[in-house]
């Protein structure tokens, strides 16, 4: 990555090459990030959420958080008006854009600043000034936090890491952790990720990457707890993955002998889709009904119960004969399946069986 | 539950659609007897079976790696999967285990040694989601989310036309 591949010139001076490289892509970002700006929309929580999950982790270790919109968030207009939120960020990219350009103009020149700062409104007068901060950055960190505070870029850090001591850069994620919490905020609503490096934690690209992998699959399985019921109470990875396991086994289960039960159907009129529609509507069996945990009945009980339910219709009885008669032949050969539909379908009718009759009275 | 008419064009409708025509098919192919022997409904079982997973892959319509499975299982025949599955699976374990230099694998590595359990559930996870060998953490996580949705879903609609059948 490049990061590392800019961390590992020895010295403050980088080869040719290597600043171009770095330089390149740090400007593809710009490009990048500007249009992202451009375009994006004002997303809600939820959905600029499962945006960060798109996102691939080295691209969200790239993106650099300008820590002066952390001020701007604090202070006003929480309605979010897409204009409002559009305007109030170009204002922070100038700076932080403006800053990275700068840092690069002392190691490249003059080469990707026109590119970067073409949509900006370009401010040489803060530019030069940043320019000349430059140099004191690399030897006095402490000095340039205190003076350009939470300026702090992790590519930086990430550099400086390399070179020196660890105490200064911890003194440094330090204070920037009090804008972490703020850019956790900030990063609900924005639409990309942004990573930083907490206390005491490696900054190196490839733990940063590992850990938004991490973030990303912890989400996922937060969403199938919720799909699968029951599994919102339950800690810890593997008993989840127990029952979202055994979840997908009861449906898969549930599928086979739903088939078996419309295999032994006598379908006396053609399939029609409008009365499938309205049961539907009128069904008041919900998916969670746990069919495959109920213990094995007695085929024959459910059988005799549900006759008797229903004496005064006759040629409903006949049908159901001849349609419990087919299952009961088959009980013979595969009794425990059956006997789980007989339970099942017994449960399932009574609603349905009622309503149709009120229809046909 | 409401009582208007389902959004025509989600998914349960369309899975709807697609399983009563199949069922039609399979009825006119073969009526029911009154005397059958459970070998011809154990083969209707099947073709339902088949029919109720093909017409819930095909509704999917974004493409998912579940449903693009499912349908290349019931396609090809048997003998044919195998060869192709025993190539793809030796390749597949191969990227897995040799390449600790790769970023992947130094992350799968992780994950499997820290808990030991978690790598047994894993497997079955692949196994039960169709497709599920080929596919790193993140996105089996994803596939099972949407899986089950559209478990759910072919569940619920199979019942109802189960329970709407059997008793007219």
């Amino acid at each position: 990555m490049e990061l590392n591949a800019g961390a590992a010139g020895t010295g403050p001076h980088k080869t040719a090459s290597e600043r171009d490289e770095v330089a390149a892509l740090e400007s593809l970002q710009f490009t990048d990030e500007i249009r992202r700006l451009m375009s994006a929309p004002a997303t809600d929580n939820a959905s600029s959420f499962t945006a960060l999950l798109e996102l691939p982790a080295p691209q969200a270790v790239q993106l650099i958080h300008s820590p002066d919109s952390a001020k701007l968030t604090a202070a006003p207009a929480p309605a979010p008006n897409v204009d409002d939120f559009k305007g109030s960020f170009h204002y922070p990219f100038n700076s932080g854009l403006i800053e990275r350009a700068a840092r690069f103009s002392v190691f490249t020149g003059d080469g990707n600043i026109n590119e970067d700062n073409k949509s900006n409104s370009p401010e040489p007068t803060s530019y030069n000034s940043s320019a000349s901060l430059q140099k004191p950055v690399k030897s006095e960190p402490a000095e340039t936090e205190s003076s350009q505070p939470l300026v702090s870029d992790p590519t930086v850090e990430n550099r400086r890491n390399k070179r020196k001591d660890r105490e200064k850069v911890k003194g440094s994620t330090k204070k920037s952790k009090t804008a972490a919490k703020e850019s956790s905020d900030d990063a609900e609503k924005l639409p990309y990720v942004h990573v930083r490096a907490r206390r005491g934690q490696a900054t190196d690209s490839h733990s940063l990457a590992e850990r938004a992998r991490r973030e990303k699959i912890n989400a996922r399985m937060k969403l199938l707890q919720e799909l699968v019921p029951g599994c919102g109470k339950i800690s810890g990875m593997a008993l989840v993955l127990d029952e979202i396991i055994n979840h997908v086994q009861s449906l898969q289960r549930q599928v086979e002998f739903l088939s078996m039960r419309l295999a032994a159907v006598n379908p006396g009129i053609d399939f029609n889709l409008d009365s499938v529609f309205t049961a539907e509507n009128g069904s008041l069996m919900d998916s969670n009904f746990p069919g495959m945990v109920m213990p094995m009945m007695w085929p024959e009980v459910q059988l005799n119960g549900n006759r008797q339910q229903y004496p005064p219709q006759l040629h409903f009885n006949a049908l159901q004969q001849s349609v419990w008669g087919k299952e009961e032949v088959c009980n013979n050969y595969i009794t425990p399946e059956n006997s789980l539909l007989s339970y099942d379908s017994s449960g399932n009718s009574a609603p349905l069986h009622s309503n149709r009759l009120k229809m046909e009275l | 539950m409401d009582l208007h008419n389902l959004n025509p064009s989600s998914l349960k409708s369309r899975f709807t659609t697609r399983f009563l025509r199949a069922l039609t098919e399979i009825n006119a192919r073969k009526p029911i007897a009154s005397s059958s022997s459970p070998r011809e409904i154990f083969q209707r079982y099947r073709r339902i079976k088949d029919a109720a997973d093909t017409s819930m892959a095909y509704s999917v319509r974004s493409r998912r790696t579940w449903s693009k499975a499912t349908l290349w299982r019931l396609r090809t025949p048997s003998h044919r999967r195998r060869l192709a599955s025993f190539g793809r699976r030796s390749s597949l374990n191969k990227t897995r285990t040799t390449t600790t230099a790769s970023h992947r694998g130094a992350v799968v590595v992780q994950i499997t040694s820290r808990g030991g359990g978690l790598g047994v559930q894993l497997e079955e996870l692949r196994e039960l989601v169709p497709g599920g060998e080929a596919m790193d953490l993140c996105n089996l996580l994803d596939e099972t989310a949407h899986y089950i949705k559209c478990l759910t879903t072919q569940v619920q609609v199979m019942r109802t036309i189960a329970n709407l059948y059997s008793l007219e």
